[in-house]
Formats: C-alpha cells, structure tokens, sequence
C-alpha cells in the first residue's frame, strides 16, 4: 500500500472529480437566487403560528384579569346586600 | 467570483469530502460553501485572510451538514441496513484512498477537519483561529489526530 501522503493526494484527486463540469455557473445561478417560496412560506408559517400563540396568552390573560374585576364587584355587591339585610 | 470558484473548487471538494467521507455529498457541499462565500464575501475586511475564511466556511458546512444528518437520525430512526450505507460501486477505486477514508470515518468529525486542515497547507496559527482555540491545543489535538489515523490506516493494511 502507498504511504499515507500519497493516500491524501488520491482521496483529494477523487473528491475533485466528484465536481461535474459547469460547477462554478451553477454555484453564480444559485447564490443569485432569492430564498426558495418554501423557504419563506415555512418562515410565514413560524410567524403566523407564534402570532397566534401570543395571541391566545393575550385573551387568556385579559380573560383573567376580567374574571378578578368581576369577581371583586360582586364581592362588594354581596357585601352591600348583606348590610342592608342586617339594617332591615 | 467565477475564477475564484474554480480556483478553489478542487481543494474545497477535497476538504468537504475528507471530513464526511461521501463522495455523493462532496459536490453539494462545495455548492453551499460556494453560495456562502459568495453572498458574504463582501463583509471580508481582510482579503488575504481569504483562504482561512473559506475554509472556516467549508468546516463550519461540513460539521453542520453531518450534525444535520445525525438530528435527521434521531427522528427518522435508520435500520442497521441503512446505518453506513457503503458507497457507490466503483466510487472508490483505490485500496489505499479506502483506507484512508475507513481510517478518517473512525476519529471524530472535528478531527477530520483538523486533519484536512493541516492537507490544505493551514499553519497552525489560522487552524487556532479556525477553532478558536490555542496554538498548543492545537498541536495537542493534531498529535493525537496524526497517531490515530496512522493506528487506523496501518490496521487497515494488516
């Protein structure tokens, strides 16, 4: 067997013949293209999905918070109901 | 940009190709270092720094490119079959080069990149960089690279 020297040079001579002719026109074609429609498609898709998201913690949270103010209102209109039956 | 290409083409082949040991994956890999370096190479503030930067793009492709393939694993469980498909008939068609690429397919992927570093003519100062590590870290690891691939290659001839 060849030394490993030579070994390196055969495993870079193979790997250059992997290159079909016409490499460095298609790399220009490719790194002048604009992102694929799928590309930007699954990135529309990520943000409508986390909008949604945020959305649905907002009406939750606002759900909430309304759930407490209603909860104190009636609290304090039980209150009053039960003075004014005590003053009867 | 089109001389640059095919200036570099071979080594990048070469390199892309020493680290994953695919020769079906060496020409879209060299495509995606390619369409890198030629959508940034205008934030290159230093262009004779230009060789360590493209073959910092080619490793960072190269590790990515096999990480990518190990998550796909991960979700989409091989079988033993499929595990390390060997390549294509008549893809490698010599002894010693089987050898080297069944010698480098044992260390760890950024060992081969080390390796096909040091091939590429790289000092030791830029593979630090490249790694961003030390110049001693460095020499350690590429010893120790060196000694296994030598133990693996020579196994290989027995």
């Amino acid at each position: 067997m060849k030394p490993e020297h030579e070994a390196w040079a055969s495993l870079q001579g193979h790997a250059a013949a992997q290159i079909t002719p016409g490499f460095a026109d298609r790399v220009l074609l490719a790194a002048r293209a604009r992102p694929s429609p799928l590309l930007v498609a699954h990135f529309a898709m990520c943000a409508a999905t986390a909008a949604l998201c945020l959305a649905a913690v907002a009406i939750y949270q606002s759900g909430v918070a309304d759930d407490a103010t209603n909860q104190a209102g009636w609290s304090e209109i039980a209150a009053q109901a039960s003075d004014l039956e005590q003053g009867q | 940009m089109r001389e640059l290409i095919i200036a570099y083409q071979r080594r990048v082949a070469g390199f892309a190709y020493a680290i994953t040991g695919r020769s079906d994956a060496v020409e879209d890999l060299a495509q995606m270092v390619f369409v890198k370096m030629a959508r940034a190479i205008d934030r290159l503030k230093t262009p004779e720094q230009f060789e360590s930067w493209l073959f910092r793009l080619a490793r960072n492709t190269c590790i990515d490119h096999l990480r990518r393939q190990k998550l796909r694993r991960i979700f989409t469980p091989f079988g033993p079959e499929h595990e390390n498909v060997p390549e294509p008939a008549g893809a490698v068609d010599s002894e010693e080069l089987d050898a080297l690429r069944h010698a480098l397919a044992q260390l760890r992927p950024k060992d081969r990149a080390l390796l096909a570093l040091v091939q590429e003519g790289r000092s030791h100062a830029e593979i630090a960089e490249t790694f961003r590590t030390s110049v001693a870290a460095v020499k350690a690891r590429l010893h120790r690279a060196r000694e296994q691939l030598r133990q693996h290659y020579n196994s290989d001839e027995t």
